[in-house]
């Protein structure tokens, strides 16, 4: 038997870490090569982590929730044959576990029924139910496994089970609470003093305050500052601390990427879709046969490679290193689409080469896979130009964020009926109010202004996209 | 004509009826579920059935034939005659109390009961098929109760002489000889039961000791009383088979290299139980086990199937009727969106014994591994006066880290152990130290005076026996 580290592989092109979603493995478990180890959340899709031997688990090193970069070891095994690394190292670290783990292997079944003292090494229970079979094996297992919040800590920690319940309500992982009671026994105000405070235990920060103002105020004399120290305090009492998941962090870092990197310029306009408001309704009977949901943003998308077409500058990237504007006789269209968990930006592919019932029926699919988390990286990925549409939650104009490096972004506003002017008369007219964002390294103005006139008169006269169907 | 089965859409649908699943049916249905709830026998599961509840029946029976036959107090006499037929009737009308109790508690949480065995055809669907008729049910959660039931020995098949404990309680006659082969404790409380309706016993053990999982200390009381009704115990002995004859049954068993016979009306075969994981289809529904069979599942009771929880005797741990409430508790909560998980420090274990042995948390010996030092206070039932006026013996003997004085472990051999314990149970989760229970004032006279009389002793100061 050997130990087999499984350090965390990369999971697409560039991306050095990932959240570590829930451990579908614990020690103990047997696992075959191919068994899914873990679900990752990277580059805004959750992947599954498969296992790269056939073993038992001995340690998880990596907590769910936390993120881990490319090369850390998260999981051992123990597996036949050599392992990767030397035993000697791996033995004291894991020899807890081992012996947990051995333990609920030999449970034996002709003592499965037998009424063992939740104590006794039989039990089988040194996994899922943590008796406290192996003494001290158990609760090293215990902590390894601690990590995730909401496990049993019933054996690490003092505290009632009414208590454990509230810290497991409150979403706080009861070992990093200090406990005030005799024994050290967290009781009820721990839990909720830990809580108001952020999940940071009270004494480091109490002590971190104190400390930080101590320098600031040193002339201020120490009385004053002890007070100063009690009001910020205070107010931090009353701040919620809320870490990132992986999909916010990547947000952030694209949008301010985009935003300091492509000057931004918004055009905007709007279409008369009152022809395109009734089509659509012509066509509702017709797709819900078909059992597709036809919004506007098929017509949108088609319009737009067709407006592309003749503008190819907009369907394009800028090769800053070698000074080159690389433009894309592709049209591989981003979708961005709202999710729980943040913007997801799917990629309707080649939508010049298929009509619209196919990316109707794309589109609807896509989305709902965002939504519900099984989109794969490659489907978020390689589009030349985006359509954010925020008309569905009410908006008019605003002003897109670029999908770096694609040099446009078209943000669709809400459709709106009203009063307009046509040739003297006052008439009622469906409006849809156009967003066009571009980089203005690349594009100007006017060449901005008449793409967005092509989209009008396509969107304006749905016949014409008859012709580029 | 068949048209086709359709699928009926529930909301959680629990898979049986036993301790682990009646319980977390009610829970989900306080919590605002609907629930329909599967058993493809009687509700109430092998505990209240098969288990549990009839074996206390049967053992509370003996006790009281005993008492009457030969009175433990001078002065009272009396002749006592068995009529086992109304026995086996008495016990079955408590079962019916209890399942009856089971049906209207379903009925007052508009619980669903559907009688069937369940087949899962997916990883949200399941057919149930009761003797003339089949149906599907389209659930959104499951939880999965469906226990264990008796191994059976390759070389001791099950028949009409070699029976599991399901036969063994429903006997219409005293056997006039039996063979208990495995001492753990269903075979210890089946074979004393027996042997104080005046069976001839004779138990066969593969290990060292009856009880195996329990210390010597605890079991010595029952090793003793066994002996004075005749009990032959063989430990270290291994069944090889059996030979029926026209009026009974030979059991061939070796110990060492010695082959030994023993020739009884009954074999009576209790080597443990295995999970009912087998003929579920659980593959098709993505639910992994691991190879003993049983149910993997997270802190939660969540299996690889992320909207099928499993509990009680098909997941790991001791297969006990509580532990399996506790969990199915846990699971219904999940479900219903509470962030409830599997977080006890101890679970009890009782054998109804004579006398009753009863354990909590930690023995002396992990004590001493996971605390270094520990503080023991044992009691006496002959120093405690209502043990003695109930001619009680035995003793409590609780478990304590020496230096923080708290409570890690409890153990408890003698009359009313499995009531006993349950204050111990609640020490340890409440984290109480010995003063604590020291402090705290037990009426007197009871046997509760004993868990505060031990931990006065093991804080060195007792008063009712004398500090060595």
């Amino acid at each position: 038997m050997a130990v087999y580290e499984f350090r965390f592989p990369e999971l697409g092109e560039g991306l050095h870490e990932g959240r570590i979603e829930k451990w579908l493995v614990k020690p103990g478990d047997e696992v075959k090569e191919d068994d899914v180890l873990a679900e990752v959340e990277n580059d805004k899709a959750v992947v599954e982590l498969p296992s790269p031997v056939d073993g038992k688990v001995l340690n998880i090193l990596v907590e769910a929730g936390a993120t881990a970069t490319v090369g850390d070891v998260i999981i051992t095994f123990e597996v036949a044959g050599e392992g990767n690394v030397s035993a000697t190292a791996a033995d004291v670290k894991t020899a807890a576990v081992e012996q947990a783990g051995l333990e609920s292997a030999t449970a034996n079944v002709d003592t499965a029924r037998s009424p063992v003292p939740a104590g006794a090494g039989a039990s089988g229970g040194a996994t899922a139910a943590p008796a406290p079979s192996a003494g001290a094996a158990t609760a090293a297992a215990g902590s390894a496994q601690a990590a995730a919040s909401g496990l049993s800590h019933a054996r690490e920690v003092l505290a009632t089970p009414g208590v454990r319940k509230l810290a497991r309500e409150l979403g706080i992982d009861i070992t990093q609470v200090p406990g005030t009671g005799p024994n050290g026994k967290i009781t009820r105000e721990d839990v909720e003093t830990f809580h108001r405070q952020g999940g940071v235990p009270a004494q480091a920060a109490g002590a971190a305050a104190a400390g930080a103002k101590a320098e600031e105020d040193a002339a201020a004399g120490a009385a004053k500052s002890i007070g100063a120290a009690g009001a910020d305090a205070g107010e931090a009492a009353l701040e919620e601390r809320v870490p990132l998941p992986t999909i916010r962090k990547i947000i952030a870092q694209a949008m301010a990427k985009s935003k300091y990197t492509a000057p931004h310029v918004t055009v905007m306009d709007e279409a008369n879709v009152t022809e395109l408001v009734a089509l659509r309704q012509e066509l509702k009977p017709i797709a819900a046969e078909r059992g597709v949901k036809v919004t506007y943003l098929p017509f949108i998308v088609k319009a737009m490679v067709a407006a592309l077409r003749q503008f190819p500058t907009l369907n394009a990237t800028y090769d800053e290193e070698r000074q080159e504007l690389v433009i894309k006789h592709y049209y591989h269209i981003g979708i961005a689409t709202d999710t729980e968990r943040g913007l997801v930006v799917p990629v309707v592919r080649n939508a010049d080469r298929k009509n619209m019932w196919t990316i109707a029926s794309e589109i609807e699919d896509l989305a709902a896979r965002a939504r519900s988390n099984k989109l794969g990286p490659a489907e978020m990925k390689g589009s030349t130009i985006s359509i954010t549409n925020i008309g569905s939650a009410g908006g008019m104009f605003f002003t897109p964020i670029i999908n770096y490096p694609e040099l446009a972004i078209l943000g669709v506003g809400r459709i709106t009926e009203r009063p307009i002017m046509k040739d003297g008369q006052v008439v009622g007219a469906h409006m849809m109010a156009l967003s066009l964002s571009f980089d203005h390294r690349m594009i100007d103005g006017a060449l901005a202004q008449r793409f967005i006139n092509e989209l009008k008169r396509l969107l304006e006269n749905p016949r014409l996209l008859l012709m580029e169907v | 004509m068949v048209v086709g089965e359709f699928s009926e859409d529930i909301d959680v649908l629990v898979v049986g009826a036993g301790p682990g699943g009646y319980v977390a049916a009610i829970r989900a249905a306080q919590l605002g579920k609907s629930v329909t709830i599967v058993d493809k026998a009687e509700l109430g599961g092998v505990c209240l059935n098969r288990g549990c509840i009839p074996s206390k029946a049967l053992i509370t029976a003996a006790h009281q034939y005993e008492a009457a036959k030969s009175s433990p107090i001078p002065g009272i006499t009396s002749t006592a005659t068995l009529d086992f037929a109304k026995v086996q009737e008495w016990k079955q009308s408590v079962v019916d109390k209890m399942t009856g109790g089971v049906k209207t508690l379903l009925k007052g949480n508009k619980v669903r009961v559907v009688q069937g065995e369940v087949f899962f055809t997916g990883p949200n669907e399941v057919r149930v098929l009761s003797e003339y008729e089949g149906q599907r049910f389209r659930f959104k959660d499951c939880i999965l109760a469906t226990g264990s039931r008796p191994i059976e020995l390759k070389a001791l098949p099950y028949g009409k002489r070699v029976l599991s404990s399901t036969e063994a309680l429903a006997l219409d006659h005293v056997p006039e000889s039996l063979i208990v082969v495995g001492g753990g404790y269903i075979g210890i409380e089946l074979g004393q039961t027996y042997a104080k309706f005046g069976s001839k016993v004779t138990i066969v053990e593969g290990t060292g000791s009856i009880l195996p999982t329990f210390d010597a200390q605890l079991t010595r009381m029952v090793v003793r009383n066994l002996k004075k009704y005749n009990v032959d115990i063989h430990t270290n002995a291994f069944a090889q088979g059996v030979e029926e004859t026209e009026n009974g049954i030979t059991l061939t068993f070796k110990v060492g290299d010695e082959e030994k016979r023993v020739t009884a009306e009954y074999v009576l075969v209790t080597v443990g139980r295995r999970p009912n994981t087998d003929e579920l289809s659980l593959d098709a529904a993505g639910v992994q086990l691991t190879e003993k069979g049983m149910v993997q599942v997270d802190h939660q009771g969540r299996t690889s199937n992320p909207h099928i929880f499993a509990i009680g005797d098909i997941v790991p741990g001791p297969a006990l009727a509580h532990k399996a409430s506790y969990e199915g508790k846990v699971a219904a909560e999940v479900i219903a969106g509470h962030n409830s998980a599997v977080d006890y420090r101890c679970i009890p274990a009782v054998v109804f014994s004579d006398p009753e042995i009863a354990t909590v948390g930690l023995s002396e010996e992990e004590a001493k591994q996971q605390y270094g030092e520990i503080a023991v206070g044992r009691f006496p039932y002959a120093a405690n006066g209502r043990a003695v006026s109930l001619g009680a013996d035995g003793f409590v003997k609780l478990i304590a880290d020496k230096q923080s004085g708290l409570l890690v472990g409890a153990q408890v051999t003698g009359a009313e152990a499995s009531n006993l314990i349950a204050e111990l149970g609640l020490a340890i989760e409440m984290s109480a130290t010995l003063e604590d229970i020291a402090l705290t004032i037990h009426a007197h006279p009871t046997l509760g005076e004993m868990v505060m009389e031990a931990a006065d002793v093991a804080l060195g100061s007792p008063i009712h026996i004398v500090a060595r």
